[in-house]
């Protein structure tokens, strides 16, 4: 059923810094709106359900399943996605650090990733295994295996702690 | 564009018949100096990271006109009676209906047979048949639409699995009965030779259903303009996808263009035809109007075709010493509703049915048994991974029965170069014992700290708690790469320089993850002397790219590396000649380095290569090339299985796995992971391995947990919550052990790389299991209830011994 205009939501958040004024309906998701609403296509769905960390991003500094949070929930939020990482032509340490390990292939879970990490290295700049795992084991890659992944991350977290 | 295509046809040589160099001294005869061998940043690498590279589903946005939704069928077997889409049509914003009745063309689908209807006309085959395309103005109302078609069923009985298949009752799935066809082997006389051995070891394995599980849904828009129908979707091969969808829309070739857009993944999961076609009969409907359409996890499990469910009865005979003389093997698969590329992977399996092991006698018989599941058909590893299961798991039943070392009974067994496989091909370069031993070499070693933390210390606890048990596995396989058995296969490219200078290289190959694109830039910069900064790759555009095949069957690097290469070096003669003119220095004294062309023996004498281009350009010179590589290989003997040349190379590698078994819950870890690959030469080392270490994950994972779970024709597991993947906690490091022993006929030396990897993991894991627990597996994967049952046969929900109910050799091929 298709909700009346009156049953819109308005949300003011910002994206990336940037304020953002939306009318969104009651039941949509941000990952929704941010893709299809706004064309910040960056932030990828994969499993629609919460399970594989695709559409992570970061909502008030913490990382967030974008397709478990609708957007009527994150009026006055602050939202930071894979498209505010790069300033201009320089790329973000994590980044330059997923190109240089190899750690993006078909790329696909590469923002969520990089999201994530960007979240756990914020929150500890060296985190010991245990802390790893629980910042990104949220994270599926299906093609690139992890191995790659753990390294870049490990790289950017040397750069981070300098 | 040209149309001097050069063609490169490989003789089909014996390469048996010459002396065999060993092949650690088979050079290829030239070195590549430049981009060929390093790890290169991938070039699409930038727009991945920043999040701007654009898949399926991100060009919705600004773009969408109008939204598709597929009626699929509910119940797995079932006549149609009527398609009543009265409701849906009076909902507002529904622009249409579509059925059958609808499709111009052939409406018919299918890689190697086209024996599936793209709109169900009669008879629903699986639970996800697509029977109406519905068109609205939003994405909402075209899935309320799509609920408020009426579709009524008149039930058939569901044939819910091969038993139920293979009964003498069954109902027919397709006209020829429920046996799809497949493929023997016979080689010399096993049944002789297993009465004479001095053992005999039997086993039956049991493999699961495995989804692709790639993360980027299908996903995509198309477009008709009254002329063109254009589509952009993520496929593995642009250009069987517009001739099939041509013939099954009833439109000419020349008005359909696909293009690629990018990929997040494929695996073998979009070899087969999947939304090109539902958009393709809504944008005919709607000319002028971008229609869209995405699935949801649920609705891309359901629809998609599957990685075949193996069941293998497996004999071997050996001598006391261990080597085998004799192996039986019957194989029967799982084919689903529908072919797919089901007759394939069967050859595959029948082909690879004995892996890298020396058997004078081998008898081979797989069937594809037609069910109500899902398709099945092209999944990274092919039907290889399977029978890898299966001929592993042998070799270490072998080695327990005889008591010699699992190693031991490998190494005598293993072909060396000048061997034959299976299927009485020769290998001229064959590399498993070297792989295998470079594997343990680097297990003897210590492993390298986890980056996941590097400050823990990797020295091992002198004892394990008293619930842990600890084993070490071992795999060996081969694969042939390419379609093999003498199916056409073949990679054509173009390679042009700009104005600037900047080379262009043009294939059809589909770029997904695996690293096509960096390769073909390294290949062609390589033959030019530029570097990949200045090479841009044009790929998978169905109206820009000659035909390079499908990126599937491990192909790419060795079929499109080679057109890339040799039209490259016809531009490099252009060029050669023009700067001969410029310079007056014969070409062959020239040489193409650092984007100029140069005097070889006197590098003074100098000239840009855009100022060549230029000079080209004005005498009429075409400054660009075509080429088609197009080796040929044999089809097999019906009755035999053999070929001299089924496949054109083959690849070896080695996999370890140590796990960790918890032997009160059954849980599995995998605490460290060796891969060792021979891949011929590595063009790029760092994608080689990026590709063995994201296979072993997928081999990890059907080891161990992937499973889709077929209940009377419906998937109980459609979705990820309930479809378990690895995830980091799964996988340690994959170290990686990278062999080069050039292929003759490989782009500067390389064969490839892409499924070995995973056909080699599975095995590796299930052996190490057995060591850590006493006793073998046989059925995929090995959750930790079927560990616990391993442990535990008499309280096993199901008997060992009742796993099967079918008795093997129950069928016949019909030619």
């Amino acid at each position: 059923m298709t909700p009346e205009a009156d049953e819109m939501v308005a949300v003011e958040l910002a994206i990336n810094g940037k304020p953002t004024h939306l009318v969104v309906r009651p039941d949509e998701t941000l990952l929704f709106v941010l893709r299809d609403s706004i064309g910040l296509t960056g932030t990828k769905g994969a499993c629609l359900e919460g399970e594989c960390g695709s559409c992570t991003l970061l909502l008030n500094g913490a990382p967030v399943n974008s397709c478990l949070v609708l957007a009527a929930q994150v009026h006055g939020g602050r939202v930071e996605t894979i498209e505010g990482l790069a300033h201009g032509d320089k790329l973000h340490v994590l980044q330059r650090k997923f190109i240089e390990s190899g750690a993006a292939q078909c790329g696909y879970c590469t923002p969520g990733l990089i999201m994530a990490a960007k979240a756990l290295l914020d929150e500890t700049p060296n985190p010991d295994e245990e802390t790893f795992f629980r910042g990104m084991e949220g994270n599926i890659c299906r093609c690139t295996g992890y191995t790659s992944i753990c390294e870049a991350i490990r790289g950017a977290a040397r750069e981070w702690s300098r | 564009m040209t149309q001097n295509i050069q063609t490169i046809d490989v003789p089909i040589a014996e390469p048996f018949a010459e002396p065999l160099v060993p092949p650690s001294q088979t050079p290829y005869v030239e070195r590549p100096h430049g981009p060929v061998g390093r790890s290169e940043d991938r070039i699409d690498g930038p727009e991945k990271v920043l999040g701007t590279a654009l898949y399926g589903a991100d060009l919705f946005y600004g773009r969408a006109d109008c939204f598709v939704s597929v009626v699929r069928s509910e119940p797995a077997h079932a006549e149609i009676v009527a398609v009543d889409p009265s409701a849906a049509l009076k909902m507002p914003g529904v622009l249409g209906v579509y059925t059958h009745r609808d499709v111009r063309g052939t409406n018919r689908q299918g890689l190697i047979v086209r024996d599936h209807p793209v709109l169900a006309e009669s008879r629903v085959l699986f639970r996800g048949d697509a029977i109406a395309v519905v068109v609205a103005t939003s994405e909402r109302t075209a899935e309320d639409a799509r609920r408020a078609v009426r579709v009524d069923y008149r039930p058939l009985p569901v044939v819910a699995d091969m038993d139920a298949a293979l009964a003498p009752d069954a109902p027919r799935l397709h006209p020829d009965g429920n046996i799809m066809g497949g493929k023997r082997i016979r080689k010399g006389d096993a049944d002789a030779a297993l009465a004479a051995a001095d053992v005999i070891v039997s086993e039956s394995f049991c493999t699961q259903t495995v989804d692709h599980a790639f993360l980027d849904l299908e996903a995509g828009i198309a477009h008709y303009d009254g002329r063109t129908l254009t589509i952009h979707v993520s496929g593995q091969w642009v250009h069987e996808e517009r001739r099939l969808i041509a013939l099954a829309l009833g439109l000419p070739l020349e008005s359909v263009r696909i293009i690629c857009p990018a990929t997040g993944g494929a695996f073998g999961g979009r070899e087969d035809i999947s939304i090109q076609i539902y958009l393709g009969i809504a944008a005919i409907q709607h000319p002028g109007k971008t229609v869209a359409l995405r699935y949801s996890r649920e609705e891309s499990m359901r629809a998609r075709h599957k990685r075949h469910a193996m069941r293998i009865y497996y004999t071997v005979g050996a001598t006391r010493d261990g080597l085998l003389t004799a192996a039986k093997i019957t194989v029967f698969s799982d084919e689903g509703a529908y072919r797919s590329t089901g007759p394939a992977v069967c050859r595959k399996a029948a082909s690879h049915a004995t892996g890298p092991y020396r058997i004078p006698n081998v008898s081979v018989d797989v069937y594809g048994v037609f069910t109500n599941n899902n398709p099945t058909g092209a999944m990274r590893g092919f039907g290889a991974c399977q029978m890898a299961i299966a001929y592993e798991g042998m070799m270490d039943r072998l080695a327990a029965r005889l008591g010699i070392d699992r190693l031991e009974v490998r190494r005598r067994n293993l072909i060396r170069s000048g061997d034959a496989v299976t299927t009485g091909q020769r290998i001229p370069i064959a590399t498993a014992v070297e792989c295998l031993d470079a594997a343990v070499r680097r297990l003897r070693q210590c492993p390298p700290p986890r980056p996941t933390d590097p400050h823990k210390s990797r020295t091992r606890p002198p004892a394990l708690p008293p619930h842990l048990r600890r084993g070490v596995g071992y795999s060996v396989i081969c694969f042939g790469l390419g379609y093999g058995d003498g199916f056409p296969d073949a990679s054509r490219a173009r390679v042009g320089v700009s104005d600037q200078g900047r080379i262009q290289v043009f294939t059809g190959g589909v770029e997904y993850g695996q690293g096509l694109i960096t390769m073909a830039a390294q290949v062609a910069a390589e033959e030019l002397g530029v570097s990949v900064r200045e090479t841009d790759v044009v790929w998978a555009d169905t109206e820009q790219t000659f035909e390079s095949g499908s990126s599937s069957a491990t192909r790419q690097t060795y079929f499109t590396g080679n057109a890339i290469r040799l039209a490259a070096s016809e531009l490099k003669e252009q060029l050669l000649d023009i700067a001969s003119k410029l310079l007056g220095v014969h070409p062959h004294e020239l040489e193409l380095r650092d984007g100029c062309v140069v005097g070889r023996f006197d590098p003074a004498r100098s000239v840009p290569l855009a100022e060549v281009v230029a000079q080209g350009r004005a005498r009429g010179y075409s400054l660009e090339a075509t080429a088609l590589f197009k080796p040929r290989t044999v089809c097999e003997d019906f009755d035999t299985g053999q070929s001299p040349r089924a496949f054109i190379t083959y690849l070896f590698g080695s996999h370890i796995a140590e796990v960790l078994v918890d032997i009160e819950t059954g849980e599995v870890r995998v605490d460290r992971y060796i891969a060792c690959h021979d891949v011929g030469r590595a063009i790029n080392p760092q994608s080689v391995a990026g590709q063995m270490a994201g296979g072993a994950t997928q081999g990890i994972g059907m080891a161990l947990m992937e499973e889709v779970v077929n209940r009377d024709g419906r998937i109980a597991n459609p979705n990820f919550t309930d479809y378990i993947l690895p995830t980091f906690r799964d996988i340690p490091p994959v170290e990686c052990v990278i062999l080069e022993n050039d292929d003759p006929g490989g782009p500067f030396g390389a064969r490839g790389i892409g499924e070995p990897p995973l056909i080699a993991a599975t095995p590796a894991v299930l052996s190490a299991i057995a060591d850590a627990i006493g006793v073998h597996t046989h059925t995929t994967p090995c959750t930790p209830q079927r560990v616990w049952e391993l442990l535990h046969p008499d309280e096993a929900a199901v008997p060992p011994d009742a796993r099967f109910s079918l008795a093997p050799p129950h069928a016949r091929l019909e030619r």
